[in-house]
């Protein structure tokens, strides 16, 4: 059996994580690793510094915490059934993220690196629809503005 | 589980929010007047009480605690209440 580091474990532990501090993708890649996995991708969300011109110098996040801690895990629970995967990990990163920095990563491990792949998309899509994370833009001159999207129906797929 | 909070001119549901409703708010929580009701019910008082949180909370769900819930969902005087608007995480 691989060990897994603290904190990023599949099954039994906690499998995700909500952090104010760096994320650091290669410790969360080596936490899903697996001898029954033959296919692992990392995804990497950086802080992106221009967006249709403008330049952003940061993003500030922030979290109804438990509600997306739950919503995390849940999301990470069914991926694993969804996909067949052998171990999955998730950690977001809240408070001030330079461009340029990890803003989230997801770890998919599966027998087979198709699974793998189509889990990391299908997770990215669900929190940015239903994990109650926000992001606030700041520009270079000051200008700063939450964003929130239109079009996707309400958080959670409550009626 | 439930904290109740001190209510000192009659029973009112103190709802929490986040990230574009704090700034349009200029509050992190808004309480309306609660005799009882649904979710739905609570939008109606936040959406009167607040008319400039309106386009944000119509398309925003609810949340007690750390669950979503529907607009059917009773809420009572102490529960956790949480407006939840559209995520950009990521």
């Amino acid at each position: 059996m691989v060990k897994h580091p603290a904190g990023y474990a599949d099954g039994v532990l906690s499998g995700v994580a909500i952090q104010h501090t760096p994320i650091d993708p290669v410790a969360l890649l080596a936490a899903v690793g697996d001898i029954a996995a033959g296919g692992n991708v990392l995804f990497v969300g950086t802080a992106r510094g221009i967006t249709d011109g403008v330049i952003t110098k940061s993003l500030a996040y922030e979290a109804h915490e438990p509600l997306a801690w739950e919503t995390l895990e849940a999301v990470r629970r069914q991926a694993i059934a969804r996909f067949s995967l052998t171990a999955c990990g998730i950690v977001h990163r809240l408070g001030l993220v330079v461009a340029g920095e990890a803003s989230v990563a997801i770890a998919a491990s599966a027998p087979h690196r198709r699974e793998a792949f189509a889990a990391a998309e299908w997770l990215m899509e669900r929190i940015k629809m239903d994990v109650p994370i926000w992001k606030c833009e700041e520009q270079d001159d000051g200008g700063r503005s939450w964003v929130h999207p239109v079009g996707a129906g309400r958080p959670g797929g409550v009626p | 589980m439930h904290s109740h909070h001190h209510a000192p001119d009659g029973a009112t549901l103190r709802i929490a929010l986040f990230a574009g409703m704090v700034e349009i708010a200029g509050a992190r929580h808004v309480e309306v007047p609660w005799a009882g009701g649904t979710v739905a019910d609570a939008r109606r008082l936040v959406r009167a009480a607040h008319p400039t949180l309106a386009p944000l909370l119509d398309r925003s769900a609810f949340a007690v605690g750390s669950h979503y819930v529907a607009d059917d969902a009773a809420l009572v005087v102490g529960d956790d209440v949480a407006i939840i608007p559209p995520v950009s995480g990521g």
